[in-house]
């Protein structure tokens, strides 16, 4: 799971509270779902999360929860804009692959170390999760004063979005002395290096321009020129990325960081070709939560006025609606109506046809629950509920049995399996549990056999793209491959081992829906001083009379036993498996000194 | 008569004038004294001999009571060296005291109990008196060790219990048997007593000839090992998910089954996973290299799901701003949990539409492109269950799991709120260790997402949960490294000694 490094001074400060322990800290901390991992060399906390409040990602966040979790905050808060004064200019030679992006101007932040570090690190953790290590989502800040905007549009400064020739132009990114062009970035820059392959692919790069030229090259690198320090007193955040939302969505986070620190926001217009936004998007959303609901999924009745307090201690404001409840979400398919982002819709383009059909049964109450603009968790009303959840204290409810009858059994498969398994035991075999994961000298090479070859157990491999190791490239066609590892591996134990293995085995099948033929099979194998093709003809024998099954042993030519002694497993006309006396070089191979006799066929031919 | 070889033998050895203890009779025939003992009290039952018994107390020093014996009481320690110190004029600082009488480690607290007690001075706060007229010299205790080593007697006195009590010395009771010829025995032995004939084997010709009544039976030596059998044996590791299959279903749970190579689209999709998930992207997933894809896939269940994941389910609903394309779902793998399992269920494809209330489960396995190590493995028992009713809640979930666990002997379940793609709400499970104490995490669990059920036709509640049977194997035997039980390297060794599950 993630982490996040948060300095406990700096907590202490942002909520207000510094009689707090560092101890009581993690305490809190914890209650949030944010479980104390340890210290990192800086003195800080290092704080596991959940992936899904990534509006905690930074101390800013982090101490906003806990205002709430304390009641010192209460409710939905929005922070105010000034209007727009820069513009981003959305160039159509932008790449196809990387057409959005976003903005906004922070002015009057007051950026010391402990700032700073923070930022990088909320700059950082965004990436690594919405971001999707920048592929959907790259942030680039710079310090405002080092721009240069040109009046293009009524007197507005602007910068421009723009896609460019690999080699087209050159600047000077970060940690670097020397003018590069975007492809010598890629190249000769580590950063460049790390995330060439993000852009690599495209036929244009993507590039920022002011009127002095080329100071981003997201979502690589940004500019020196344009480099934040803690100096910078006046902030351009940037971010380009492949959707609208996750860009629109990490720029509220950020702002909402920097607001926290007494930072002024101010809106930046984004033009595009055919459209303009203007930016941060910083209004709320509403999810309408039937009381109903909470009350059920939570198993406790609550009181209204409980419920919108426990809505405002989790940072959300809610307040009945006047409407009826337009009834249960889980039964009906409604086309998404207020989706943010580019392609705003005006008004409702799906239906308003909800089924309330079984929405009066317990009462109409709904609540109209407002989402502030930094959750980007909050896809159904579910999810507020778990909020409210969480605020009560899941904890604190009384657990119950459920009082609903349904009628227990195995599947059929398995109690054949386990029927199976018991008598091998009562036969005298050591039942064994080996992994399905194999490899092809293992499955095929060292019991003499080739993939594909028309014998029992070679059949054609299903095999595993990026294998774990070289031990493990495809899944077993057969388990006797196994029970001769298991005997390589004990020689130094006492004989006779007998082993058996009722287990999984699959192949290449295409008239199966997957491709693979998946299967159980019976193996045993039975290494002692004195095993031979009898003992374990015996055995499968007893099986078969176990079962009430025919049993017919033709003899067969099979490379892994000797010639002359082994047969196919002919079971009620089918042949379904091998039985003989492991082939010398067979045993010499896995290192054995005992003669092997073994058999093995599919489970299914017992049923 | 006819008598055992035994018994006649002890009868000849035996005296009418006077009691023959055991050995000696054990050493005059050469039989062992136990087989003495037992042919004494045959012969007794029939009236040829008398047994009597004495118990004889023996008193003997202690290990403990052996050091003393060399280095003095450490009470006595403690007194001389406060002494020196000067305690019998002003108490002196006990740390003092200790460290000159050289006194260490658990003879410290021996020292300081008995010190008082003996009179030999106070302790207070700290501080330690020394009483001039004590004399170490005419210590009992101290006399009664030494005249116990010396003489090896000591009389049974307060003194002895009291040494008992410090566990100084050890009294034990033998029981010596006395036999006797009575006036039978010697009547009996001047008619004439003969050996009857021992046999070894019973054979099926004794037994049909009658035989059997007039022959005795060698006597064996039943205390000693006999030879080792490997008998057959289920593996431990099955032993264990045998015993969770027991208890699922008899909580009302039916088992599944299912494909192990799946589409991504019944492994993740269905589960509501965005496709730019990192767990999706990520490799620790086993994508199949052949075949590469399914070839079929429920179309109108793949446009429900598709629709869930682009907009969401319900009046409020949204879906994920995330990349979604059928051939990313139709890709193969190894499942990565055994949810596959359920959301093939839930769907109605595999058995049919499944009307609540319904509990189901699997204890299969899953594939994790993960470390390999002593608590990891790459692949894996998942246990997965699921309830389906109308209106379940956070409780009942609750009340459903501690019941489980606690079939395994963890109580005090604790639900800790996390986050699951397709959970709301979700919990991890915590719950202590049954021998060590310990909160350990237990397994994830949560109620179904609306935007996994509805698209799967589901109009009801399901909670699930999930977690590995090797976890709860390791936490109930004490295994500890799981590549002991499961897997080629397996040590028949440990399999064979390990205890059974039941």
């Amino acid at each position: 799971m993630p982490t996040v490094d948060i300095d406990p001074d700096e907590l202490r400060e942002l909520t207000g509270r510094e009689e707090k322990s560092d101890e009581e800290l993690q305490e809190d901390l914890f209650g949030l779902g944010l479980e104390f991992e340890g210290w990192t060399d800086e003195d800080e906390f290092e704080l596991e999360f959940a992936p899904d409040r990534l509006d905690r990602l930074s101390v800013e966040g982090v101490a906003r929860s806990m205002r709430y979790q304390y009641g010192d905050s209460r409710g939905v808060h929005v922070p105010s804009t000034n209007s727009a004064d820069w513009t981003i200019e959305v160039d159509e030679s932008v790449p196809d692959e990387r057409p959005y992006v976003t903005g906004a101007v922070i002015r009057d932040v007051d950026l010391d170390e402990d700032g700073l570090d923070s930022l990088i690190q909320l700059q950082e953790k965004l990436h690594a999760t919405m971001g999707r290590k920048r592929a959907k989502g790259a942030i680039g800040i710079h310090d405002l004063t080092m721009l240069k905007g040109s009046a293009a549009t009524e007197g507005s400064p602007t910068i421009r979005y723009v896609g460019v020739e690999p080699d087209e132009d050159r600047f000077v990114p970060l940690d670097s002395d020397a003018e590069l062009t975007p492809a010598e970035v890629l190249e000769e820059h580590q950063t460049g290096r790390e995330y060439a392959d993000l852009v690599s692919e495209y036929e244009r790069y993507p590039a920022i321009y002011d009127d002095i030229g080329l100071f981003s090259f997201p979502p690589v690198i940004n500019g020196r020129r344009t480099e934040v320090s803690t100096d910078s007193r006046d902030l351009f955040v940037e971010m380009t990325g492949t959707d609208q939302w996750t860009i629109d969505k990490m720029l509220n986070i950020v702002c909402y960081a920097l607001a926290a620190r007494g930072a002024t926001l101010e809106d930046v217009r984004v033009e595009y070709p055919d459209s303009e936004l203007v930016r941060p998007d910083l209004s709320t959303k509403t999810k309408r939560v039937a009381h109903d609901r909470i009350e059920t999924l939570l198993g406790i009745d609550l009181d209204p006025d409980d419920v919108i307090d426990l809505a405002e201690r989790s940072g959300l404001d809610a307040a009945r609606s006047e409407d009826e409840a337009t009834g249960n979400e889980e039964s009906s398919i409604t086309p998404l109506e207020d989706r943010d982002g580019l392609e705003e819709r005006d008004g409702p383009v799906g239906s308003d046809e909800s089924n309330a059909e079984d929405a009066a049964s317990t009462g109409d109450l709904v609540y109209e629950v407002t989402i502030p603009p930094y959750r980007v968790d909050v896809l159904h009303p579910l999810d507020v509920i778990d909020d409210l959840g969480r605020a009560y204290g899941f904890n604190d409810l009384e657990p119950r049995y459920p009082e609903v009858g349904t009628v227990g059994g195995r599947h059929e498969r398995s109690r054949l399996e386990r029927a199976a398994r018991t008598q091998l035991v009562g036969l005298g075999f050591e039942d064994m549990l080996n992994f399905h994961m194999i490899d092809e000298e293992q499955n095929y090479e060292r019991l003499g056999v080739s993939p594909g070859e028309e014998v029992y157990g070679a059949g054609e491999p299903a095999t595993i793209k990026e294998p774990y190791s070289e031990d493990y490239t495809m899944l077993r066609t057969w388990t006797l491959p196994s029970l001769l590892q298991v005997l390589e591996n004990n020689t130094h134990r006492a004989y006779p081992q007998h082993l058996s293995e009722v287990g999984f085995a699959a192949e290449l099948d295409e008239t199966e829906n997957t491709g693979v033929g998946e299967g159980r099979h019976v193996g045993a194998v039975l290494a002692d001083h004195e095993a031979g093709y009898e003992d374990a003809k015996a055995r499968l024998q007893a099986l078969a009379r176990d079962f009430d099954v025919a049993l017919e042993t033709p003899a067969t030519e099979h490379p892994s036993f000797i010639s002359g002694r082994a047969a196919d497993v002919v079971i009620d006309g089918e042949p379904v498996g091998v039985v003989g006396e492991i082939h010398p070089k067979v045993i010499v191979e896995h290192d054995l000194e005992v003669p092997v006799a073994a058999f093995e066929f599919d489970l299914e031919a017992l049923r | 008569m006819q008598l055992p070889e035994s018994e006649v033998a002890v009868l000849e050895a035996a005296n009418a004038d006077e009691a023959t203890p055991v050995d000696a009779l054990a050493a005059a025939t050469d039989l062992p004294p136990e087989t003495v003992t037992g042919a004494a009290f045959e012969l007794e039952e029939q009236g040829l001999v008398a047994v009597t018994e004495r118990v004889d107390e023996t008193i003997s020093l202690t290990d403990e009571g052996r050091t003393y014996v060399e280095d003095r009481l450490p009470e006595v320690r403690l007194y001389e060296a406060a002494l020196e110190a000067g305690a019998d004029a002003d108490p002196v600082s006990m740390g003092q005291v200790i460290g000159t009488s050289g006194l260490e480690g658990a003879e410290v607290d021996i020292a300081l109990s008995n010190y008082a007690r003996k009179g030999y001075g106070s302790i207070e706060g700290g501080e330690i008196t020394a009483d001039s007229d004590a004399d170490p010299a005419a210590d009992p205790e101290g006399n009664a060790l030494e005249s116990l080593a010396d003489e090896g007697t000591l009389e049974a006195d307060d003194v002895l219990d009291q040494l008992e009590r410090r566990g100084l010395v050890e009294v034990s009771e033998t029981t010596t048997r006395e036999v006797e010829l009575t006036e039978q025995g010697v009547t009996e032995l001047m008619a004439g007593v003969e050996t009857a004939e021992t046999v070894g084997q019973v054979t099926p010709e004794l037994l049909t000839s009658g035989e059997w009544e007039d022959v005795e039976f060698a006597e064996y030596n039943v205390e000693a090992d006999a030879e080792t059998v490997e008998g057959g044996r289920v593996h431990v590791l099955r032993e264990m998910s045998e015993r969770v299959k027991d208890v699922l279903v008899g909580m009302g749970f039916e088992e599944m089954d299912g494909p192990h190579a799946d589409a991504d689209f019944w492994i993740n999709d269905c589960l509501f996973m965005p496709q730019d998930h990192p767990a999706r992207t990520h490799w620790d997933r086993f994508a199949l290299e052949q075949p590469t894809h399914i070839d079929e896939l429920p179309e109108d269940l793949v446009e429900r799901v598709e629709r869930a994941h682009r907009e969401g389910v319900g009046e409020d609903g949204e879906g994920y701003h995330s990349p979604w394309d059928e051939d990313f779902a139709r890709a193969l793998a190894l499942r990565g949990h055994t949810t596959s399992l359920s959301t093939r269920y839930l769907s109605g494809t595999e058995i049919g539409e499944i009307e609540p209330p319904a509990r189901y489960f699997s204890v299969e396995k899953a594939y994790r492109n993960d470390t390999l190590d002593a608590t990891h493995l790459l692949e894996f028992y998942q246990i997965e269950g699921w309830v389906m009713a109308e209106d379940l809640s956070v409780r009942d979930l609750m009340g459903t799991f501690e019941e489980f666990y606690a079939q395994f002997g963890i109580e005090d379940i604790q639900f800790k709120p996390h986050y699951n793609p397709y959970t709301e709400p979700s919990f991890e499970l915590f719950g202590t260790h049954p021998t060590t104490g310990e909160l350990i995490e237990i397994g994830n669990s949560g109620i179904f997402r609306e935007e996994m059920l509805e698209p799967l036709g589901v109009d009801c509640d399901v909670m699930a949960w999930g977690l590995a049977l090797e976890r709860l194997a390791m936490l109930t035997t004490g295994a500890e490294d799981i590549r002991d039980l499961h897997g080629t390297l397996a040590d028949l060794e440990f399999l064979r000694n390990a205890e059974v599950t039941y």
